[in-house]
């Protein structure tokens, strides 16, 4: 098995005179959620389209499941769901009828594939509402029915919880996290929210203006976005009674031998330095780390941020 | 003549029927060629490969099979990697909970024997010590106790004993307690015998965390046990009127280690729950909680009767 279930190499779209996407170098991990997280018209629809050929590739290539799928469409697509922009559905037609006739045209993993991919998402089976009189939600919700229906081992989604409302992207956010946590499956989602993103993704991709600006783990991330005082100190158990006993500190962890962590970072470092010091405790250092996400998507972005 | 038309007539239909047969075949081929694919690929480790087959297709049955078993593999080496990654958290989780209190214990301690302070201040120094080190045991305990409930060593001693009987003496012992907490109570227990197989130290354990749990993180005013009893099952309520669980952390009460306060300086273990949760489980029955953020939480552990 390939390492990435995904990889595009130098993938560019030139739409005339605009450069859409521009040499973008994506790569999607095994049983991961991969996040594309990019304004409004930054490309992250451009390269998912791309990815499922639904739009040509002005130069570059992309591999799926290791291979080009250049010439291997027919063996790769089967194997990917997706939802792009507004899924296409039967307006006169139910939702079960819909995906019925999705599951003849595509074929399933077992029978009761309906059944069970309509459950998964939380819609009734053999309901009498048409298509036409489905919430926003439940259109999108079916769009996510029809693309888990055959059981795919990709998920391609782009903005899946656009048009939801709060308690909708809840449940919608839940049930990406399961399919990938409880089922192994591996999803690339897309969108324009840096707190989406942040709760779902274990990579994450920013795209802006076209360009892939940044590809970390969330894990790495997250080392960037801690808020903590950290102390290194000669006596661990004097600087924490003189941090309890004096400054009334009891948000810390102990680290090592060393190092103390304080999750307050309004606290006066330079009285806790001075007290400690005072009572022969050596200070070795005393840090700030205080980056949020949001600060660091504005670095990378070059300060205009995202979301 | 006529017999040239018949003969013309049946190699038509011949050639119908080859040609239908040609087109089967090609199909099969087709199928075939596929589940050999799908097959080395499931062999080389990816579980979440699925072979698609259509109604018509005479390899359905074939296809179903070997995505059945994929399937089924599949979650349970999800499962295996689950409760892997689970431990992997409880070991990093236990040592921060132990190392911190520790350092701050050794603190107060050597504070004390260095003479460092003296009088009311050493007494006062030497009870802050003595409650951490309280805390550290009871904590050790619990973490002993869920240990050994997930690794299924625990030994349970079921007999048949008045769920009545046993609920008013568990709750005779945590009278005085809930009085010294200002705490006012509630408590109904049907005056009837109600016969059923429990461990009594186990049912003893799920209640007494409940109430712990409400003593340490609820602020309630009010507590109360409600029981009520039926041919099939034993309902016990225990509500109290804090300041509530939001929605957000009510999925994860019961996970072993969530605190809904995420600061660390967080009273209690985060065990207690998923103890009281496990022990249910041991007795066929379940426990859920509903709350109202700022008007109170309500557990309610329903018990099968079993004689």
């Amino acid at each position: 098995m390939s390492d990435f279930v995904i990889e595009t190499k130098k993938l560019t779209k030139i739409y005339g005179e605009q450069t859409a996407v521009s040499s973008v170098d994506i790569h999607v991990k095994p049983g991961r959620i991969y996040g594309l997280l990019g304004r409004n018209g930054a490309g992250k629809t451009t390269i998912m389209k791309m990815i499922l050929g639904l739009t040509p590739i002005t130069s570059g290539e992309v591999d799926v499941f290791g291979q080009n799928i250049k010439g291997h469409e027919k063996r790769i697509y089967p194997r990917i769901g997706a939802i792009i922009e507004t899924p296409g559905f039967y307006p006169n037609l139910t939702g079960t009828e819909n995906l019925e006739i999705f599951a003849k045209l595509r074929g399933t993993p077992r029978p009761n594939a309906v059944k069970n991919a309509l459950e998964v998402v939380g819609l009734p089976y053999r309901d009498k509402k048409l298509f036409s009189k489905y919430s926003l939600g439940m259109k999108q919700r079916l769009g996510i029915a029809n693309a888990i229906l055959h059981d795919p081992e990709l998920l391609i989604l782009d903005e899946p919880t656009n048009g939801l409302d709060p308690i909708g992207i809840a449940e919608v956010r839940n049930f990406i996290k399961d399919l990938s946590v409880d089922r192994g499956k591996t999803i690339l989602i897309s969108s324009h929210i840096l707190s989406e993103i942040a709760l779902l993704a274990d990579d994450i991709g920013i795209i802006d203006h076209g360009v892939l600006l940044e590809e970390s783990s969330m894990e790495d991330l997250e080392k960037k976005n801690r808020k903590y005082i950290q102390l290194q100190v000669s006596d661990v158990p004097k600087a924490s009674l003189i941090l309890e006993r004096q400054f009334h500190v009891t948000d810390y962890a102990v680290q090592d031998e060393h190092n103390l962590r304080l999750y307050d970072t309004a606290l006066d470092m330079a009285a806790i330095n001075k007290a400690l010091v005072v009572q022969d405790v050596a200070v070795i250092s005393s840090q700030i780390c205080n980056d949020t996400l949001e600060d660091y998507f504005k670095q990378i972005t070059g300060g205009e941020g995202i979301a | 003549m006529e017999l040239n038309i018949y003969l013309l007539l049946a190699l038509l239909i011949a050639l119908l029927v080859i040609a239908y047969l040609l087109a089967k075949l090609h199909r099969v081929r087709g199928q075939l060629s596929l589940i050999k694919d799908a097959l080395t690929d499931i062999k080389n480790g990816n579980l979440n490969r699925r072979v698609l087959a259509r109604e018509s297709d005479l390899t359905k049955q074939i296809c179903y099979d070997i995505n059945e078993i994929a399937m089924s593999s599949q979650s349970r080496l999800i499962q295996q990697k689950q409760s892997e990654q689970a431990y992997k958290r409880l070991m990093t989780s236990l040592s921060h909970d132990v190392k911190t209190p520790l350092a701050s214990l050794v603190g107060y301690l050597e504070a004390v024997e260095s003479k460092i302070v003296t009088g009311a201040e050493q007494e006062e120094y030497i009870r802050v010590a003595t409650e951490k080190a309280h805390h550290l045991k009871d904590f050790v305990t619990a973490l002993f106790e869920w240990v050994k409930l997930d690794a299924g060593e625990q030994i349970f001693h079921f007999e048949v004993c008045d769920l009545n009987e046993l609920s008013r003496n568990i709750m005779a012992d945590w009278v005085p307690l809930l009085e010294n907490h200002n705490l006012s109570y509630e408590i109904e227990i049907p005056e009837t015998e109600y016969m059923t197989r429990v461990d009594p130290t186990a049912y003893t354990r799920i209640l007494n965390n409940l109430l712990q749990n409400i003593l340490t993180h609820s602020d309630a005013r009010q507590v109360s046990l409600t029981i009520t009893e039926t041919e099939q099952q034993a309902k016990i309520m225990v509500a109290d009127n804090g300041k509530g669980i939001s929605a957000a952390d009510i999925p994860h009460i019961f996970e072993r280690m969530y605190q809904c306060d995420h600061s660390r300086s967080a009273k209690g273990n985060g065990l207690g729950l998923s103890i009281a949760k496990e022990l249910v489980s041991v007795h066929k029955g379940t426990i859920t909680a509903a709350s109202v953020p700022g008007a109170g939480t309500t557990f309610t552990i329903i018990l099968p009767k079993a004689l």
